[in-house]
Parts: C-alpha cells; structure tokens; sequence
C-alpha cells in the first residue's frame, strides 16, 4: 500500500509531457518485444538473413552501439588516470551511455544468436583463439567494471537510506576508481579494436581481409563515443531547462571528437590508397566491381560515412563559428554518430554479398547475395532504442548524475 | 645556493603496504591465470595431457589416420547422385546440400561439373574463429560439429571460404526427405533449429567401421554415401597417411590441385582437373 502511494506521489510530479514520452518508449518496447517473440517462436528464419548473408541489421546494432559506448572508457581515462578534473562532471553520464551501449549490444546478441538458451557457452567453453570469443569475455569484464564504476551514483539514491553499510561498500569502490579506469582502458582498447578484427581475419573475404580493420574501428569509437556521451548532456540540459555540465566542457569533447575524426579521415584514405593498393588481388577487384555494380556502396562509402560521418562533424566541431553553438554541436554529433552507423552496415552487410568464390572454373555460378532487414528485425532494432531510451530517462529521471560535488 | 637538495625518499606504511599488496596480488593473478582451473593454459594442458580427447583447434591430423578425398573431375558426368546420397544418408534439407554439385566452364569454354562437399581442412578458419569451440579438428583430420554446444553465432559459416556450412534457420519437425527411402536411409539425427551443420565424411560410419576393424575407403559399410553411390568411380576416400591406401596411389599417380590453395587453409580434399585444363 504504501508503496504504491509513493509511487503515485512520484508520478503526479511528472508532466503530462512525461507520460506522452512514455508512451511513445512504451510502444517502441512493445514493437520490439513483439518482434522478439516472433523471432524466438518461429526461429531466425523470420528474419532475411540467409547462409549468403548470415549476418545483418542486428550485428551492425551491436558493433554500433559499443563503439558508441566507448564514451565511458575514453572520459573515464581522461578523468582518473590523466587527471582532468573537469571533465568530472560529465564522466557519470558517459559512463551510463555506455552501459546502455553495451547491455543493448548483449540484448540483440541475445536475440541474434540461434540457441539464446546456450548464451553462456562462451564462459564454459573456452577457444582462445577466437576474437569472438576474447570479444564475448572483454565485453562481460568491462560491463561488471562499469556497474562497479557505477555503483557509488546508484546507492546515492534515497532508496539506499535504509542500508548504510551498502553506501561504505560503495564509498571504497569508488576509491579504486583509477583502478577500474585502467581496467577499462586496457579491455575497452582490446575489444574495440577485436570487433574490427572480427572481419580482418576473415581470409575467405577479400575486401574485409586487411590489418587497418580494427585501427579503423577502435579509432572511430574513441572519437565519436564521447562525443554523443557530449550531444545526450546538451539534449538533458534542453529538456530540464537546467545548466548541468559546463559548456566549456561539452566544446572540449566536441573539439577532441572533431580532431579525432580528422585523425579517422586519415587513416581511411589510407586505408583507401595505401592498404586498398597493397592489397588488391584479383579477387578484390571483382569484389568492388560486384558491389558497385548491384549496390549502393559507393554512394554509401562517401556520402554516409565520409561526407556525412567525418567531413560535416569535422567541420561543426572545430570551426569557431559553429562551436560555441549547442545546435550545431549536437546536429555534428548526430551526423557522426550515423557515419559510424553507415560504416558498421557498409563493412559487414557489403563484405557478405560478394559471393565466396571456390570454383577452380571460371564462370561463376554463385548469385551474389541480397540483403533488405525484414520487418522483425526492424522491430527489434526499435525495440532497442527505445530500450536505451528508457535507461537513459530513468538514469535521468532517478540517479544524481551530475553531482559535482565529488571530492 | 648551489647547495645539493637532500632528496629524500619517504616510504610511508601505507605505501608499503600497497606495493606489497600489488606485488602479491601480481603473483597470485600470475599463478591463476598460468594453473587455476580458470586459467585458458591449464585446458590445453590438460587436453595434452587426456591424449586430446576433445582437441583443441589443433592444425592438422595428430592421429595415425587422415582421411581425405580425391574427386576426378575428368571423370565426374554432374549426375548429383553424390548429392542426393548424401542427403538421404545424412538427412539433410532439399535447400542445405552438404554436397554441392555445380556445372562449370574451363577458360577454353568447354563444359565441366564441379562437386564440393566439407573440404575438412587442416587450418580451418571455422574452426579458429568458433567462440565455443562448438567446431573442431579431430584427431583423424576430419572438423567436425558438437550441435549440442553451437550457440548459432554464425561466425563459422561466415568465415568458411568455401561456403560449406549451413544454418538451420527453422526447426525441421516432420517433413518429408524426398531422396528417403530411394537414396538411402538416415544415419543420423536431423539436427535442431539454430546450430550450423556441414558434411562429415560419413563420422558415423567411419568410427562404427573401425571399431568393426573395416576399412573405410575400402570396405562399403565404412566409406562416405557419396563415394559408394558414384557411378563412374570420380570419388576416392581413404587414409593419406598410408602410403598403402588407394587415395595415397591415386594421388601419387595423377597431378591434383586444391581450392583457394592461397589462404593456407590445407584443405583434406584433392581435385583432379579436367584434361583440357581449368
């Protein structure tokens, strides 16, 4: 009884603007719970993957929204171990965003695998010699560092009043917090970079079978990571009308993102010129005439990820005209964001449509692959963001993000 | 003021105890991670040590025997019984051949047939890339499945460069097999929605016939459906460790390539070319 009172207490301070957000994230849940039922029901043959094109849509949601979380590892490192004490009032949040990144990523593997019964196999059953495998455990190590990380702004809510000993535990914990730094610095740098290798090792696909894969990964994350950690302070601050984070802060995360995309640029014209050149076998070539004959690749390279991804961030982030404005700040980051989004889509679904190639003949018989996310995976993806929208408005809502009183 | 500062190092208690502490806590980390149960080497070592019952992912036959398949594609017509063999034996689905049989074309124009069943590869790329180690090399060479420990992630299938896998993207409850019973009778269970499968050689053949004290490549009870069933003796099955064995003689005799030779993946599988060439 009495607690539904409170409950109530606590939902009459909500706005009727509230409620509407609300049911629009109960509705996304709800679409994406469908479309999981259906998946689990009917099995994986719902979906339009097929053996050609074993991967889609979801992978490119888990390899997106982790290197979207790096936020937490990139600030947390700036905050503990180098020191920069004023990036402290927005390393909660980062960590947070990347929390939500991370536990998304697992819900869609969850739904992404076909036995979701035997998720932990990969604990038991170790192969040592599989990124995926090393990517699984990286990934279960640095989301116990970040609930760790996090624990102290947890128990900071009134509800831990009752049990003072938990706030102790959790006091010590946040001492050791260079040391979950560190932790997650060195796990966080190993695994962004294995999801790129992932695809680099592959040697039976030409055009993902280079060493600048997961250079190319982990850069893009360490420098678009903090900055949507960045866009969220500003969107937070816009909802509640309140000053949260100083500006100054949010400029030097949008200046960093921006040199670190100009860094990424670099590295992609190599990996365009330099890389491409050492390594174009026959086979590659085919490859690329394939894809720009029957998709959209070229298109998608240089407007989705160089143009939108890198060129218009660069330019939003570090031009002093545009950089003292939110807006702009917030539109980059939404750009780069999608860039990197583009770039997760373009590597895995372009790398799946060329046909594998074995034939000692010359004609091949194989019809290169064709790939459209059906409806339930849709379904699913909205689920997730309206999943990683809700633990974002309760993180908001109930937990003393930006208390900067931290000693 | 050139006076040398006295440079004093102040070691208190608590950094004391703290260098100590990490210094243990290095070793006991150490000792975990080289000896614990937890540790990755302490299963390898033990796997050594049990005669690698479940191997790890190895390179290559360790055993006594190497199966492996010579198929003459001066010989092959494209009559796909090897395919429906195969299928029928193994009871595998209409859409998820193990054993393909494709037609193909050689640079002078002229008119061959292909076949491709589990190259069973010594450095298989599935076998390295498998999270669980769902996948593996067998003693005897042959990579083989454990459906029951899959998780369905795919990987493999994504990185086999010779596109020998299959996902079962649906359960397979009561359908019909329409090369049962004319091609054969199955052998072994149909397998569960989610795990990827892929041709064997015919395991359960090949083990029961040893264990009989047959011989497979030779005696019909112990060699692949496949090689049984071709009409024009295209398929040879035997073991490449033998020098004795008829793969070995045949392979001694003729010039035989293998595919995508280039990425290393030494498959178990030998092709002799057409006699117009490729």
């Amino acid at each position: 009884m009495a607690s539904t009172v409170m409950d109530q207490r606590k939902l009459s301070t909500w706005k009727p603007n509230s409620k509407l957000w609300f049911l629009i994230l109960g509705l996304f849940l709800a679409i994406g719970l469908t479309s999981a039922a259906v998946v689990f029901w009917n099995g994986l043959i719902v979906t339009n993957m097929s053996d050609k094109v074993p991967w889609g849509l979801w992978i490119t949601i888990d390899l997106s929204s982790i290197a979207l979380g790096a936020g937490a590892f990139t600030l947390s490192a700036v905050v503990y171990l180098f020191g920069v004490k004023q990036f402290r009032s927005i390393i909660r949040l980062a960590v947070l965003v990347g929390f939500t990144g991370y536990t998304a990523a697992l819900l869609t593997l969850i739904i992404d695998i076909g036995r979701p019964d035997r998720f932990w196999h990969p604990w038991f059953f170790w192969n040592v010699h599989s990124v995926l495998w090393e990517i699984t455990w990286c990934i279960t190590i640095y989301l116990a560092i970040m609930i760790l990380e996090f624990l102290p702004v947890l128990v900071e809510n009134k509800f831990f009043n009752r049990w003072p000993w938990i706030r102790k535990i959790a006091h010590v914990l946040h001492k050791a917090a260079p040391a979950f730094a560190l932790a997650g610095l060195l796990i966080s740098l190993l695994h962004q970079s294995s999801l790129g290798a992932t695809y680099g090792i592959v040697k039976s696909r030409p055009i993902w079978f280079k060493p600048s894969m997961p250079i190319m990964f982990i850069l893009s994350a360490v420098a678009v990571g903090p900055v949507l950690t960045m866009a969220v302070s500003y969107v937070i601050e816009w909802i509640k009308g309140v000053k949260l984070v100083p500006d100054q802060v949010k400029r030097t995360i949008a200046r960093f993102g921006g040199f670190g995309l100009l860094a990424y640029a670099y590295l992609k014209f190599w990996d365009y010129a330099a890389v491409t050149y050492y390594g174009r076998t026959p086979s590659v070539s085919q490859s690329f005439f394939l894809l720009n004959q029957d998709t959209p690749y070229n298109f998608g390279f240089w407007f989705g990820e160089i143009i939108l991804g890198i060129i218009i961030p660069v330019f939003l982030f570090l031009s002093p005209r545009t950089n003292k404005k939110p807006v702009y700040l917030v539109l980059g980051a939404a750009f780069a964001v999608l860039g990197v989004i583009f770039n997760r889509w373009n590597v895995t679904v372009s790398g799946l449509l060329i046909p594998v190639q074995y034939s000692p003949g010359i004609t091949s018989l194989i019809e290169p692959g064709k790939y459209f996310p059906a409806w339930t995976e849709w379904g699913v993806a909205i689920g997730i963001i309206g999943y990683v929208l809700l633990v974002l408005t309760l993180g908001v809502r109930f937990l003393p993000l930006f208390n900067t009183d931290e000693h | 003021m050139s006076k040398k500062k006295k440079v004093s190092v102040a070691l208190t208690r608590r950094d004391f105890l703290t260098l100590g502490a990490t210094a243990v806590g290095s070793v006991l980390a150490a000792q975990v991670f080289t000896t614990g149960p937890l540790s990755p080497f302490s299963v390898l070592k033990q796997q050594q040590i049990e005669g690698a019952t479940e191997p790890s992912i190895g390179h290559g036959a360790a055993g006594k025997n190497h199966w492996g398949m010579v198929i003459n594609l001066d010989k092959c017509i494209g009559c796909e019984y090897c395919l429906r063999a195969c299928s029928a034996t193994n009871d595998v689905r209409e859409d998820m051949a193990w054993n393909v049989v494709t037609k193909e074309k050689n640079s002078t124009g002229r008119t061959f047939f292909f076949s491709r069943p589990c190259l069973h590869c010594q450095v298989a790329p599935c076998v390295e890339v498998c999270p669980v180690r769902a996948t593996y090399i067998r003693e005897d060479g042959l990579v083989v499945m454990d459906y029951e420990r899959c998780i369905g992630c795919r990987y493999c299938e994504v990185a086999c460069p010779y596109d020998a896998r299959k996902f079962n993207w649906e359960a397979r409850p009561d359908e019909e097999n329409p090369y049962v019973p004319t091609w054969g009778i199955p052998e072994v269970e149909r397998r569960p929605r989610g795990v990827v499968e892929k041709c064997t050689f015919c395991i359960q053949r090949i083990d029961k016939g040893l264990e009989k004290g047959l011989v497979p490549g030779e005696d019909m009870e112990a060699t692949p459906a496949c090689v049984n069933i071709c009409p024009v003796g295209a398929r040879v099955f035997g073991d490449l460790k033998n020098p004795e064995s008829q793969i070995s003689q045949v392979l001694e005799e003729n010039s035989t390539i293998r595919l995508r030779e280039e990425l290393g993946t030494e498959p178990s599988v030998y092709y002799i070319p057409p006699k117009e060439g490729l």
